[in-house]
């Protein structure tokens, strides 16, 4: 079973053609790409407008909440674990900002601190819970999504408040005119895993998803690894809470509910194996984004909103059960 | 002589326990049910309307739901699986009960007819689990969107209709001084409790939620009891939901929503391993009743819902924190001596 | 004892998990430039002292110290910084990981900016099984390579620290010749490091040791010199008593009249070739093999676990298709398998033991499908007593007996199931001695009342003690057929690794 070509290609000298090719199609990311180049088409024909700068941007927008807790749900994943706490974290820090809206540019780096602040303080939580008293993940952090959706409710208990109006009018907007900053930070998220790809941390985190006991035992501190997963994963899921004040400029306390079972659904799209030490971040990214397309290509396609769910789910298996079956073609074609 | 038995000689060291297992399912059923006991008495204090025999009898209404549903749940979890489908199947359940019955006619013929349907979709989720490969939380997961979305397109976003008469006279009669609910929730745990840890069924199940492969090897057909038991879920699911429209004598199309989280919780609370083969409903049935006995306290004390949540948050961690096998273990081991 | 100091000095170390103990006072000591052999059955403690000396776990009393110096290693790395490097049994290779991450874990080779490069990596991976003579691929992915491959991977990885105690834990189970591993102690121990070698294997021990320490039952017997002590004396050591009075051939019962329960034709999928065999009521059938000759798959073969790819089967003289061990435990007479690792594949540890032994048949004991932990004790009753379990054990979550207690439970049910075709892998494995002998008195008794039992195991001594005919596997095939007189371990031995019967003629 050659299962992680990913990190393999990645670290090979110069990867030849064929390596490259067969590394895209059995690579989770490489097949939601083309999925969502499909989609992107078929929403192209269906509504043109999809092409302009404002029409990218609202993609981009819809989009990026989504995708970054899509990207922090995926480092726990790899670990061999399950985080609901995104939906607690996503709904607290949606609360906060829409209570306590900080003006101005420096307004909106206080509001993210705060956000990150929270987020990676329940990360921290998950990773005590999880990595150094060894819960089991998807109870663990259960128990504290619970909690943080709690915690969003005492501190707003209906909808309402507001974002502070630089942060919703600028990072809704565009730079130089041409470039969704939405997607600048998407970018920016991809960039800083590209980097942390090539720290022992990030091959500690993947071999621990895979073996724990080897991993351990070949020196790897698997509290280490776990633990900074959490950790990662909390921050992501701050960011993405902010991102999604910016797009919906008001407070929710049921904000991050959603994002529960849509995170996990576009890291399984985006090809990361739920059972560990395989796939890829920028697959899951690819794939929020994937899920995100899909309500809008329905949408304009004529499909009543009603029946959106209904193609969500299909696409969701129908991706599960194809990647499956493609990573068995390739591995039986690699022994060959 | 080479059939004779061994000489003594030859014995191997005995065990050192002097007693049999503890149990950590009596261990956490008692907890859980000290807690709610606890928690109704503490209330009284705060005011005596609270934690008297109608308040308890209203706890038990109110949990009723949830304790059908994390019967189901528990089921799943206990082969290993994990069923994120039932928030929709409650609602489907319930809306398909009131549609159909002004259409139909006979309630005795919708009732069946709506469970049996539940029960194949929640079969469909095993094929899924079992032959597609697709993991339980994913399956379960697309499926409950899938069924919810066809809810809601069936209904146009309207459910209509009234609920059968069976339910209303379920949950709302009553048998002499105690409500009706009241013994349908003893009799159904009872039942309940027998399917799962008292039948040649539920010892399989325990057997696959264990360690899959070795209930292979031991000759358990594995796809049986998995079928079942997702079935199971769906049809308990459903059930729920005809039991909340002849509460509340109407469905409406998210009211499932607020009973899943708290079926994973209950059983997670009652001491079952998310991850399988261990558990026992009686203590899922405490960790029902404590969740709903929690929600009606703090909401008679006036307390922001919010922090009902929170408290419910902190409950699992901690039964988490508590239940730890290497913890129990150690119990273990001291009193064996 | 010289004065010089030793290499590796363990002086009465012990450890209890729980109310188990698994090392008691336990003494060794490694010299410089020394193979040093350490020996004992399954659960005498060996794994534990290999962990403890390669800083896995820590001991509750006793010390260390490596050259003179005290040695407490918090953690693996912290133990490969004192020297000490190890190849562990359950190999400690992360799967996604290629060959060269694995060599270099867990810290990576880095380029630019501290992070961490593919090419450095690879190159140094290169370089590390160029040294070591091992012809893979730098960029294989681990999960992709053959047990043997692994196996010298993990051996390269230990030598590759340059060790100064270097421990290995059977390191020659997969590997089908010794040679190279050999000539690599050799080299290391001219280089003045001392080793720890941990095998079953006698010859093997001879061949490359000077001393040997047994351990049998968490405590050290004695060290012996290699030169001196005979296979005899060596054995009695791990065993406690003289084994050969007890290990007496089974007479001859001529079944070679009785009628054929389960016949084999051209089995051939995986690694297995082309197995033919024919197994009588009444007959126990021993079947040798070294690690990995197909033995496995045709156990599993037989009772459904594994996809024949040719090759067919018959139960009763009927031909059958065998698609799951519950098909075959309804299939004529019925065959029950007793699988290869009690502890991943046999027991459910949280569940009784009574339930644990009924499962197969627990629909048939009560009515209505009604159980009860009562109806499941009085149920085994009968199986309990034929292999020896004390009744008082079946009320006990079987994850808490000893081994040896596991695995009587495992074969009760077996038994239980009522099935006359046994299909028994390795049914002694990490057993102690008392419950190897009633494990082998019940099956004989099986076999006498007419059951039929095809027994692999990995101990000869076993084969030799119980089996009327014997096969012995070699590359998928069946290499050699011995009966009578030729089971014996001097001709079973050369058979193992593929010389003619006639060779050894004396």
């Amino acid at each position: 079973m050659s299962a992680n070509l990913d990190v393999a290609a990645a670290n090979a000298p110069g990867s030849n053609l064929g390596i490259a090719i067969r590394r895209g199609l059995t690579d989770g990311a490489g097949v939601v790409a083309i999925l969502y180049i499909i989609l992107f088409a078929l929403y192209a024909l269906w509504d043109p407008s999809a092409l302009t700068v404002s029409g990218v941007t609202n993609l981009s927008n819809n989009a990026a909440p989504l995708a970054i807790a899509a990207a922090g749900e995926s480092l726990v994943v790899i670990s061999k674990g399950f985080d609901l706490s995104v939906a607690g974290i996503v709904s607290l820090s949606n609360v906060l900002m829409a209570t306590y809206p900080v003006e101005g540019p420096g307004g909106a780096l206080v509001s993210l601190m705060i956000c990150l602040g929270v987020g990676g303080a329940i990360g921290a939580l998950n990773g005590l819970l999880v990595a150094v008293l060894r819960l089991q993940s998807i109870a663990a952090t259960l128990g504290t999504m619970i909690m943080g959706q709690g915690l969003a409710l005492v501190i707003m208990d209906a909808p309402g408040g507001t974002i502070a109006d630089w942060v919703s009018y600028t990072l809704t907007d565009v730079l130089f005119g041409i470039i969704p900053i939405s997607g600048l930070i998407m970018l920016a998220v991809v960039a800083l895993w590209l980097v942390f790809r090539r720290t022992d941390t990030c091959m500690g985190i993947f071999a621990v998803g895979a073996d724990e006991t080897a991993a351990s035992l070949s020196g790897i501190s698997v509290v280490r690894a776990r633990f900074t997963a959490f950790v990662g994963a909390g921050l992501l899921y701050g960011l993405a809470g902010f991102m999604l004040s910016v797009q919906t400029a008001t407070g929710n306390p049921s904000a991050g509910t959603p994002f529960l079972m849509l995170a996990f659904a576009a890291v399984a799209l985006g090809g990361v194996s739920l059972t560990g030490g395989r796939g890829s971040l920028v697959g899951a990214v690819i794939g929020a984004a994937t899920l995100m397309l899909l309500q809008k290509v329905l949408f304009s396609g004529g499909v009543s909103s009603f029946y959106t769910g209904i193609f969500q789910g299909a696409v969701m298996v129908l991706a599960i059960v194809f990647g499956s079956v493609i990573s068995r073609l390739a591995s039986t074609g690699a022994r060959a | 002589m080479t059939s004779a038995r061994p000489s003594a000689a030859l014995q191997p060291p005995a065990d050192t326990r002097r007693i049999g297992r503890i149990r950590s399912e009596t261990i956490s059923t008692a907890a859980i049910f000290a807690l709610a006991i606890i928690l109704i008495l503490a209330s009284r204090f705060v005011s005596p309307a609270l934690g008297s025999w109608d308040q308890v009898d209203t706890i038990i209404t109110l949990a009723s739901f949830l304790i059908v549903v994390a019967f189901g749940q528990g089921l799943v979890i206990l082969v290993g699986g994990l069923d994120l489908s039932i928030a929709s199947m409650i609602t489907l359940g319930g809306v398909l009960a009131t549609t159909w019955n002004s259409s139909f006619g006979s309630e005795w013929v919708v009732i069946p007819a709506v469970l049996i349907l539940c029960a194949c979709i929640g079969a469909l989720n095993a094929v899924g689990v079992i032959w597609l490969s697709i993991p339980p939380f994913i399956m379960t997961m697309a499926m409950g969107i899938i069924v919810a979305s066809a809810a809601l397109g069936y209904t146009s976003g309207t459910p209509r209709g009234a609920s059968p008469e069976a339910f209303l006279a379920l949950m709302k009669g009553s048998v002499g001084p105690v409500s009706a609910v009241l013994i349908f929730v003893v009799i159904f745990a009872l039942l309940a409790r027998a399917l799962q840890s008292a039948t040649a069924f539920g010892r399989r199940l325990y057997a696959v939620g264990a360690n899959r492969e070795a209930a292979r090897i031991a000759g358990v057909a594995t796809w049986r009891p998995i079928m079942a038991a997702y079935a199971i879920s769906a049809v308990c699911a459903g059930f729920a939901g005809m039991m909340l429209v002849g509460y509340a004598n109407g469905a409406t199309l998210r009211m499932g929503d607020s009973y899943l989280l708290p079926s994973i919780a209950s059983v997670v609370i009652g001491g079952s391993s998310i991850l399988g083969g261990r558990g026992s409903f009686a203590a899922t049935v405490g960790g029902a009743i404590l969740l709903t006995t929690l929600g009606t306290v703090i909401s008679a004390l006036g307390m922001d819902q919010g922090w009902r949540t929170v408290i419910e948050g902190a409950i699992i961690v901690g039964a988490l924190l508590l239940l730890r096998e290497d913890l129990i273990a150690r119990l273990r081991n001291r009193s064996a001596g | 004892m010289s004065g010089a100091v030793c290499a590796l000095d363990v002086r009465s170390v012990s450890k209890s998990y729980g109310a188990t103990v698994a090392l008691q006072d336990v003494s060794i000591e490694l010299q410089a430039g020394e193979v040093h052999a350490l020996l004992g059955e399954n659960g005498a403690g060996k794994s534990t002292l290999v962990k403890i000396l390669s800083g896995v776990v820590k001991p509750n009393v006793g010390t260390m110290q490596i050259g003179g110096e005290r040695y407490e290693p918090s953690a693996i790395v912290d133990a490969r910084r004192r020297g000490v490097a190890t190849a562990f049994q359950e190999l400690s290779l992360v799967p996604n990981l290629t060959v060269a991450q694995n060599l270099s874990l867990p810290r990576q080779a880095k380029g630019r900016f501290g992070l961490v490069s593919g090419a450095a990596t690879q190159k140094q991976g290169a370089a590390i099984l160029n040294r070591f003579g091992l012809r893979l691929s730098p960029s294989a992915i681990v999960a992709g390579l053959t047990l043997a491959e692994r196996q010298r991977l993990e051996i390269t990885r230990a030598f590759a620290c340059n060790p100064k105690v270097l421990i290995l834990d059977e390191p020659t189970a997969a590997l089908a010749e010794t040679d190279w591993l050999f000539g690599l102690v050799r080299q290391a121990t001219a280089a003045g490091a001392s080793v720890l070698y941990i095998s079953h294997r006698l010859a093997e021990v001879r061949e490359l040791c000077q001393r040997a320490t047994v351990l049998r039952n968490g405590r050290s017997i004695g060290t012996v010199g290699l030169e001196d002590a005979t296979d005899h004396a060596i054995f009695e050591m791990m065993v406690g008593r003289s084994q050969a009075e007890e290990m007496q051939r089974r007479a001859a019962t001529g079944q070679s009249t009785r009628p054929a329960v389960l016949e084999a034709e051209g089995l051939a999928g995986g690694s297995l070739k082309d197995i033919s065999l024919t197994l009588r009521e009444g007959e126990i059938l021993g079947v040798a093999g070294l690690e990995g000759q197909g033995q496995r798959a045709l156990f599993r073969a037989l009772v459904g676990l594994a996809p024949l790819a040719s090759g067919s089967v018959k139960v009763d003289g009927a031909a059958v298709r065998l698609s799951g061990p519950d098909v075959a435990l309804r299939t004529g007479r019925a065959i029950a398998f007793l699988p290869e690792e009690r502890k991943t594949e046999g027991i459910f540890p949280a569940l009784a033991t009574a339930t644990n032994i009924v499962l197969p048949v627990v629909g048939r004991i009560g009515r209505a499908g009604l159980v009860s932990e009562r109806l499941e004790r009085d149920a085994v009753a009968g199986s309990s007593s034929e292999v020896d379990l004390s009744p008082r054990y079946l009320d006990f979550r079987v994850g808490d007996l000893s081994g040896g207690n596991q695995q009587k439970a495992m074969l009760a049910r077996a038994m239980q199931t009522g099935a006359k075709i046994l299909l028994l892998y390795d049914p002694t494995r990490g057993v102690d001695v008392g419950t190897k002998q009633s494990i082998y008195a019940a099956i004989r008794r099986f076999a006498e009342s007419g059951g039929a039992v095809l027994l692999y195991s990995s101990e000869l001594p076993e084969l030799v003690h119980l089996a009327d005919r014997c096969l012995v596997v070699y590359g998928g095939r069946i290499f050699a057929q011995l009966s009578g007189a030729d089971i014996n371990e001097r001709t079973m031995v050369a058979a193992l690794t593929g010389h003619s019967i006639r060779d050894t003629a004396a």
